[in-house]
C-alpha cells in the first residue's frame, strides 16, 4: 500500500482503528468479562483491565501501522526499563508493594497481550485466525471450569468469538488495499457488515433450534431415569450419570453425594457452603461432641461396575426413607423402626439436631448422624433466608462411640489417642458375630474372590491373627495405613490426584489393588474402599459410608457446625453386636495440605417452638384488616398431630403474621380464597391457646380455643394446578442447568461449530441453486439472458477460471474457451450486444442463449471432471473471492 | 452496415498486408481517422510509425494529388520535421508574382488531407504550434489571411520518446489537441522472422498499396462512426473514469471535458472498426490508454503505469456487473 501523504496515511489508520481495534478491543471485553465471571482471581475492575490490554493493543498497532521494527521496540523496551530505574532510585521503596500486587502482574499480562495482538494485527495478515484460535481455546477452557452450564450459556460465550472470527475473516481482503472514504463506499462497506451480522445470526439461529433438539433428547432420557430412580425410593437417581468430579453431584436441585462409590482422579474442592447444623451432643463436661454426618450407605458390591452401591433391601436398613421437601411445615415424620434396626442399645441416646440446608445441598434426602429416625421441617428465619433455604429438626438414636474424636483418624494425636483407646477398650468385649444372624453377617461380609481380591484378603490376613477381636481387625487395618518405612516417612498418601491410571468413571477394584500395593496415594474414598475389602475379608460386617465430616471448628457457637463442599466424606462403619454400627474413619490426614481454615458463619436462631399448627384452607380473605376464614380438618397441638373427624372453620387474626410462601416470606395479599395454608402460633401465653387436657376429645378442646386465633406463622401452599404448571413451566430450565463435564461441553461446542461449519461449507451451493432458480423465474429474454450470464460467472468461476480484471468478454475469450469450448465468447458477444445495443432480439438470440445454458454444467465437467467441478463449490474462499472487488495491483493489470 | 464493415475490412487488410503484426494499431489509426481525429505514434525510430502513415494515406488516395483539383482522390502529404523547421515552411508564404507584380500566397504541406508530421518533437515549439493550430480549428491563418481546410483533415504525427536528444517535448495542453497517442513498440519473433524474409517485397512497397477507399467513402464512414449508439450506462462510466482521474490522489492534472467528448467520440469510431453499430463495455478499456493517458499528468511513474488502470477497471467491472437495463 502506497500513501499519498502523511494525512492520508493518519487516515487509513484511524480508519483500521475502527474496522480492526474496535471489534478486537470489543472481543478482549467480552472475554475478560467471562474469565472474571469464571475466575475469581481476576477479579479486578473490568473496565481497567480493558483499558490496559487497549493500551498495548492501540499503541503496538498504530507504531506497527507506521513500520515499525524490532529495534524501536527494544528501544522502548529499553527506556521504559531506563525511566523505572531512575524513578525508582528517586523514590526508594514507593513502589516496592505495587509490583508485587497481583494487580500489577494481571495489568502487565494484559498490556503485553495486548501488545502482541497489536503486534500480529499489523503485520501478519492472518492474525486474526491465531486470536481466533487462542481466543476459543480460552473461551472452551473457561466454560468447562464454569458449573452452570446450558446450551444457550455455551453458545452466548463462543458466539462473539465466532463472529469476531468471521467478521475479521471477511474484512482481512478488504484491510490489504487502501480504504477510500466516500460516503457511497461506507454505505456499503456498513449494509455488507449488516448483511454479514445477519447472516451469521441465522447461521446461530438455525444451530440454536437443532441443538434444542438434541438437547431435549437429553432432558427426556434424564427424565425418564429420574423417574425410574424414584421408584427405587428416589436414591438410584443419576447411578449412570457422573460429573467425573468427586463425590459431589450438581443435580438439579442442588449439590448431592454421589449414592455410588466413584473413585474418581479428582475430588471437588468447591468452598461451597452446603448446610449448618446445630447438634445437641456434649460431652459431660459440657464441650461439642461432633459426629459424622451420613447421607447414604453403601453396602453392595456390584461386578458389573465393579463399585458399591446403594442397596434399600438389606437386613435391617436403618436409613430413614423420606423426602424433607414432602413433609408439611412443622409436621414430622417419624420411623422407630430404625431405633430397632440400629442394632445397638450400648452407649446410645438421642440426638436431636437442627439442619439448615443452603441451595446447594440436595434437598431430597435426610442429612444426620446415624441413626435418624424422626424429622420435623422448620422455617429458616428471616434474616437466613439468603443463606439457607430450608431446614429441619433431626431426632437421631446415635452412639456415643460415634463421637468423631474417636472417628478422626489423626495418628499420634495426644489428645484423640487417649479418646480413641478408650473406645477401643470398649469394643475389645465383642469377641466374634456367633450370636448375630447369619444372613446379616454374611450380607456384609461378602466380596468377590479370585485375583486381586485375593491378594487385598491376603494382605488383610497377613496384617492380623486369624482369632483377633473385630475391633483389633480394624486398628489392624488402620495401622496399616498409618505405616511408616525405615525413613520414618509415611508410606500411604493423602492426595486428590490418585487413580489417573485407568479409565477414572470406573472405580475399579484394580485402582483399589494398586493403590494398596503400588500407588499409596488416594483420598477418602480409596482408604474407605480398600478398608471396605479388607475388613469384609476378615469376617467383619462393614458398609460404606457417605456424608460429611463434622468439624468442629471453635467453641464460639456451641454445638454449631458448618459443613462446606469439600467436607464431603467417605468413610466405613463396622458393625459391634450390642454396639450397632460404629464409624470408622481410615482416611490418614493430608500432611502437605495447607487449606485455609474456613470460617464458620453467625447461627441461625432456633425456630420458636409452636404450640398450635392448623392445617387449613383459606376460605374468606380479608387483605385490608388482615384477617381470614380458615377450614380444617388437620392440626397439630403441642406437638401431638390429630386427624379430625370433622371440618372446623375458625377466624385467624393475622395482623402480626408472616407470610410465607415456598419458604420465603411474602405480603398478607398473596394469600387467595382456596390456598391450602399452615397457620402457626407460637408458644405464647398470651394468645391463649389452652394446654391439652387429657381424656378430652381433641375435637371438645378445640371449641376452647380462642376466636379469632392470632397467628404468627402462614404458609402457603399454592393450588395443585397451579404448582404443577409452575413446575412444568420450570422443569426444562433446571435440567437445562445442570453440570456438563468438559468433554460434553467441547462436543457440544464440536457440534455447534460443525452444523455452522457445514452451513457456510453449504453457502456457494445455495448461492447457486439462487442463481439457477433465477434463470428458471426469469420472465423476458433479455432477464434471461442477464441471469444465464450470472450463473455462468459465478459458476466458471466456482470451477476454477477465476476473473481477475479482464472484462468478462476477454474473460470469456482467454480463459473460458481456449480451455472449455464452451461457446461463451458468443453468448457474451450476444449479450453485450442486447445489454448496450439498444437494439431488439435477433433470430438466433433466445437459441443461442438456451444451448449455451444447457451446455455450461457439460463443459465445467468435461474440463475439470465431475469430481473437481463438485467439490469446487465447497471452496468457500474461492466463493468469497467471487463477491469480492478484484485486487487491482501492477501486476495483472493490463490496457 | 454491412457495406462499411466491408470497406473498413478492405482498408484494414490492405495495410496488414505492408504492416505485419499490427491490427491493433492499425485500428487505432483508422479509429482516429474515423472520429475526425489525430493521432500521435510515439515510439523508437524504425518501428514502422512512418510506414504505417504512409500506407494509410496511400490506402485512400492515389498517391500525391492536388489538393484542390482532387476528384475522388485524397491528398497526402509528408513533413519531416526539423529544429530548423519554420512555420513558414509548412503553412506557405508569401512571394511576389513577377506576372502579376503582387505577392501571391504559395501554400505549404499543410494543405492537404492526410498529414504525416514526422518527428513532430524535433522541431521548435514555434512550430510545432502553427500545426497544432490548423489541427484544432481547421483553418490556416497568414498575415491578412484566413484559409478554411478541407473538412477532412487527418493528422499522423510521429515522435521519438522524450527522453532521447535533440527533441523539444510536447506541452500536455497541446497533446491534448492529438485524439490518440499510441506506442508502436517492436513486433513479436515470428513477425520479424515474416518481415525480414519479404523485406524486398516491402521495400517496393508503395508501389504495391492500392487505394481502397476514396474521399467520399471516408467522409461516409465519418458521419457512420458519429451515429454509433452509445448506451447511456456506458456514458455513465466514461463520466466516472473522467470524473475519476480529477479524484485520483496521485493524478495531477485529470482529465478534460473536452478529453472526455474526444473519449466517446473515439468510442464511436472503434465501434465501427470493430464492425459494430453500438459501443460495447470492453471499448472503454481499449481505448482509455492511447485516449486519455497522454492527456494526464502524474505524480510518479509508477502511477502513470497503473491509476488509469486502476480507474477503468472498476468501473468495467461495475459495469460488467450491471444486467440489462440497468439493473443491479
Amino acid at each position: 500500500m502506497k500513501y499519498t501523504s502523511p494525512q492520508d496515511r493518519i487516515q487509513q489508520l484511524l480508519i483500521r482503528w475502527v474496522l480492526v481495534l474496535v471489534p478486537t478491543l470489543l472481543i478482549g471485553f467480552i472475554t475478560l468479562r467471562f474469565l472474571n465471571f469464571s475466575y475469581t482471581s481476576l477479579n479486578t475492575s473490568i473496565g481497567l483491565q480493558t483499558l490496559y490490554f487497549g493500551l498495548g493493543l492501540v499503541v503496538a498497532y498504530s507504531l506497527y501501522f507506521y513500520g515499525a521494527r524490532w529495534l524501536i521496540t527494544i528501544i522502548i523496551l529499553w527506556l521504559v526499563y531506563w525511566l523505572f530505574e531512575k524513578i525508582i532510585n528517586r523514590l526508594p521503596g514507593e513502589f516496592d508493594v505495587f509490583y508485587t500486587t497481583a494487580k500489577f502482574q494481571l495489568y502487565s499480562t494484559l498490556f503485553i497481550f495486548g501488545w502482541a495482538f497489536g503486534f500480529l494485527l499489523a503485520r501478519v495478515r492472518w492474525a486474526y485466525a491465531i486470536l481466533f484460535g487462542l481466543l476459543s481455546v480460552v473461551t472452551l477452557v473457561s466454560i468447562s471450569d464454569t458449573i452452570d452450564v446450558s446450551l444457550s450459556y455455551i453458545l452466548s460465550r463462543i458466539a462473539p468469538v465466532v463472529v469476531y472470527g468471521l467478521y475479521m475473516l471477511f474484512l482481512t481482503p478488504i484491510l490489504v488495499n487502501r480504504i477510500e472514504l466516500n460516503p457511497k463506499k461506507s454505505a456499503w462497506l456498513v449494509v455488507r457488515v449488516a448483511l454479514f451480522a445477519l447472516l451469521i445470526l441465522l447461521a446461530f439461529a438455525i444451530t440454536e433450534s437443532l441443538m434444542k433438539g438434541n438437547l431435549k433428547a437429553v432432558e427426556k432420557e434424564l427424565a425418564a431415569r429420574g423417574a425410574k430412580g424414584d421408584k427405587d425410593g428416589g436414591s438410584k437417581k443419576g447411578d449412570d450419570y457422573d460429573d467425573r468430579n468427586g463425590l459431589m453431584d450438581k443435580t438439579d436441585d442442588g449439590y448431592r453425594l454421589k449414592d455410588t462409590m466413584w473413585v474418581n482422579s479428582k475430588m471437588s474442592q468447591s468452598d461451597k457452603l452446603m448446610f449448618c447444623s446445630k447438634l445437641d451432643n456434649y460431652f459431660p463436661d459440657g464441650s461439642p461432641a461432633p459426629l459424622y454426618f451420613v447421607y447414604h450407605y453403601l453396602t453392595r458390591y456390584d461386578p458389573v461396575k465393579e463399585t458399591f452401591t446403594r442397596d434399600i433391601n438389606v437386613p435391617s436398613f436403618d436409613e430413614i426413607d423420606v423426602d424433607p421437601t414432602k413433609i408439611p411445615m412443622y409436621y414430622s415424620y417419624t420411623d422407630t423402626s430404625i431405633i430397632r434396626k440400629s442394632k445397638g442399645l450400648k452407649f446410645r441416646r438421642i440426638v436431636e439436631a437442627q439442619v439448615y440446608l443452603s441451595e446447594n445441598t440436595w434437598k431430597h434426602s435426610v442429612l444426620g448422624p446415624a441413626s435418624v429416625f424422626s424429622i420435623q421441617t422448620i422455617p429458616v428465619e428471616k434474616d437466613f433466608q439468603k443463606t439457607f433455604i430450608s431446614g429441619y429438626k433431626i431426632t437421631s438414636f446415635a452412639s456415643e462411640l460415634n463421637n468423631a474424636y474417636f472417628v478422626y483418624n489423626i495418628s499420634a494425636n495426644p489428645k484423640l489417642e487417649p479418646l480413641q483407646e478408650q473406645r477401643h477398650d470398649e469394643l475389645r468385649d465383642v469377641n466374634g458375630y456367633q450370636k448375630t444372624d447369619p444372613r446379616f453377617v454374611e450380607y456384609y461380609t461378602k466380596i468377590p474372590t479370585g485375583g486381586i481380591y485375593d491378594s487385598i484378603s491376603k494382605l488383610a490376613s497377613s496384617l492380623v491373627s486369624k482369632d483377633a477381636k473385630p475391633v483389633d481387625k480394624v486398628i489392624a487395618v488402620r495401622d496399616f495405613f498409618l505405616q511408616r518405612n525405615e525413613n520414618g516417612k509415611r508410606v500411604f498418601r493423602y492426595t486428590l490426584k490418585a487413580g489417573a491410571v485407568d479409565d477414572p468413571n470406573i472405580p475399579s477394584s484394580r485402582m483399589l489393588y494398586d493403590f494398596l500395593f503400588k500407588t499409596h496415594a488416594g483420598y477418602c474414598t480409596y482408604y474407605a474402599g480398600a478398608s471396605l475389602f479388607m475388613l469384609r475379608s476378615l469376617g467383619v460386617p462393614t458398609r460404606f459410608t457417605t456424608g460429611f465430616a463434622t468439624i468442629n471448628r471453635s467453641d464460639k457457637n456451641k454445638g454449631w457446625y458448618w459443613f462446606y463442599a469439600s467436607q464431603a466424606h467417605a468413610w466405613t462403619q463396622v458393625y459391634f453386636p450390642g454396639y450397632g454400627w460404629l464409624d470408622f474413619d481410615m482416611t490418614i490426614g493430608n500432611e502437605d495440605q495447607q487449606s485455609a481454615p474456613k470460617p464458620d458463619g453467625t447461627p441461625p436462631l432456633p425456630p420458636p417452638e409452636p404450640w398450635l399448627v392448623l392445617n387449613a384452607k383459606a376460605e374468606t380473605v380479608n387483605v385490608t384488616a388482615k384477617k381470614l376464614d380458615a377450614n380444617f380438618n388437620q392440626l397439630i397441638h403441642f406437638n401431638t398431630p390429630y386427624v379430625l373427624n370433622q371440618t372446623f372453620s375458625k377466624p385467624i387474626d393475622a395482623s402480626l403474621c408472616r407470610v410465607l410462601i415456598n419458604k420465603r416470606d411474602t405480603t398478607f395479599a398473596a394469600i387467595q380464597p382456596g390456598d391450602s395454608i399452615i397457620i402457626v402460633s407460637y408458644k405464647d401465653e398470651a394468645k391463649k391457646i389452652p394446654a391439652p387436657r387429657a381424656g378430652v376429645a381433641i375435637e371438645e378442646q378445640i371449641r376452647s380455643f380462642p376466636t379469632p386465633i392470632i397467628a404468627d406463622e402462614i404458609h402457603i401452599h399454592k393450588k395443585e394446578v397451579e404448582k404443577k404448571k409452575e413446575n412444568a413451566g420450570k422443569k426444562p430450565t433446571a435440567m437445562q442447568e445442570k453440570k456438563m463435564t468438559w468433554q460434553e461441553i467441547a462436543w457440544l461446542a464440536a457440534k455447534a461449530f460443525g452444523i455452522l461449519f457445514i452451513l457456510i461449507l453449504l453457502l456457494p451451493i445455495l448461492y447457486l441453486i439462487y442463481r439457477l432458480a433465477r434463470i428458471a423465474f426469469s420472465s423476458t429474454t433479455a432477464s434471461k439472458a442477464d441471469q444465464v450470464y450470472r450463473a455462468a460467472l459465478y459458476r466458471f468461476h466456482m470451477a476454477g477460471f477465476e476473473r481477475e480484471t479482464e472484462t468478462p468478454l476477454e474473460y470469456a475469450q482467454q480463459k473460458i474457451d481456449p480451455t472449455t469450448q464452451a461457446g461463451f465468447e458468443e453468448f457474451m458477444r450476444m449479450y453485450l450486444r442486447l445489454k448496450y445495443s439498444n437494439g431488439t432480439l435477433r433470430d438466433g438470440d433466445e437459441s443461442t442463449i438456451r444451448t449455451f445454458q444447457s451446455s455450461v454444467g457439460n463443459t465445467i465437467r468435461k474440463s475439470v471432471g465431475t469430481f473437481r467441478a463438485t467439490i469446487n463449490y465447497f471452496n468457500i474462499f474461492r466463493a468469497l473471492r467471487y463477491f469480492q472487488q478484484p485486487e487491482i495491483n501492477s501486476e495483472n493489470s493490463s490496457l | 452496415m454491412s457495406n462499411s464493415a466491408s470497406k473498413l475490412k478492405s482498408l484494414t487488410a490492405n495495410i496488414e498486408t505492408i504492416i505485419r503484426g499490427k491490427p491493433q494499431e492499425i485500428k487505432y489509426v483508422v479509429t482516429a481517422l474515423l472520429s475526425r481525429g489525430h493521432i500521435l505514434l510515439e515510439d523508437n525510430p524504425g518501428a514502422g510509425k512512418t510506414v504505417l502513415a504512409k500506407t494509410l494515406a496511400q490506402s485512400i488516395s492515389e498517391g500525391a494529388i492536388d489538393f484542390h483539383s482532387a476528384n475522388g482522390g485524397v491528398a497526402f502529404k509528408r513533413i519531416q520535421f526539423t529544429p530548423d523547421l519554420l512555420p513558414m515552411d509548412l503553412i506557405g508564404s508569401y512571394i511576389f508574382d513577377e506576372a502579376k507584380k503582387d505577392f501571391v500566397f504559395k501554400k505549404g504541406p499543410l494543405f492537404t488531407h492526410v498529414l504525416l508530421a514526422d518527428e513532430i518533437n524535433r522541431a521548435s515549439p514555434k512550430v510545432q504550434s502553427a500545426l497544432l493550430e490548423c489541427m484544432a480549428e481547421n483553418q490556416i491563418s497568414s498575415g491578412d489571411h484566413t484559409f478554411q481546410l478541407d473538412q477532412f483533415f487527418f493528422t499522423i504525427a510521429t515522435q521519438n520518446p522524450i527522453e532521447m536528444e535533440g527533441t523539444y517535448p510536447l506541452p500536455t495542453a497541446q497533446l491534448d489537441r492529438f485524439s490518440m497517442k499510441i506506442s508502436f513498440g517492436y513486433v513479436s519473433e515470428e513477425v520479424e522472422f515474416d518481415i525480414y524474409s519479404n523485406y524486398l517485397a516491402i521495400n517496393n512497397g508503395k508501389n504495391t498499396v492500392k487505394q481502397v477507399l476514396t474521399y467520399q467513402d471516408i467522409i461516409q464512414l465519418q458521419k457512420e462512426a458519429e451515429e454509433v449508439y452509445i448506451h447511456p450506462e456506458l456514458v455513465k462510466g466514461i463520466v466516472k473514469i473522467v470524473q475519476g482521474t480529477r479524484q485520483h490522489a496521485e493524478i495531477a492534472l485529470g482529465c478534460s471535458t473536452r478529453g472526455g467528448i474526444t473519449f466517446i467520440k473515439s468510442l464511436k469510431a472503434w465501434a465501427l472498426v470493430n464492425q459494430r453499430d453500438y459501443v460495447i463495455e470492453d471499448d472503454l478499456r481499449a481505448l482509455a490508454q492511447p485516449v486519455l493517458h497522454h492527456r494526464l499528468i502524474f505524480r510518479n511513474r509508477e502511477a502513470s503505469q497503473t491509476a488509469l488502470a486502476q480507474i477503468v477497471d472498476k468501473v468495467v467491472n461495475g459495469l460488467a456487473k450491471l444486467g440489462i437495463s440497468g439493473k443491479k
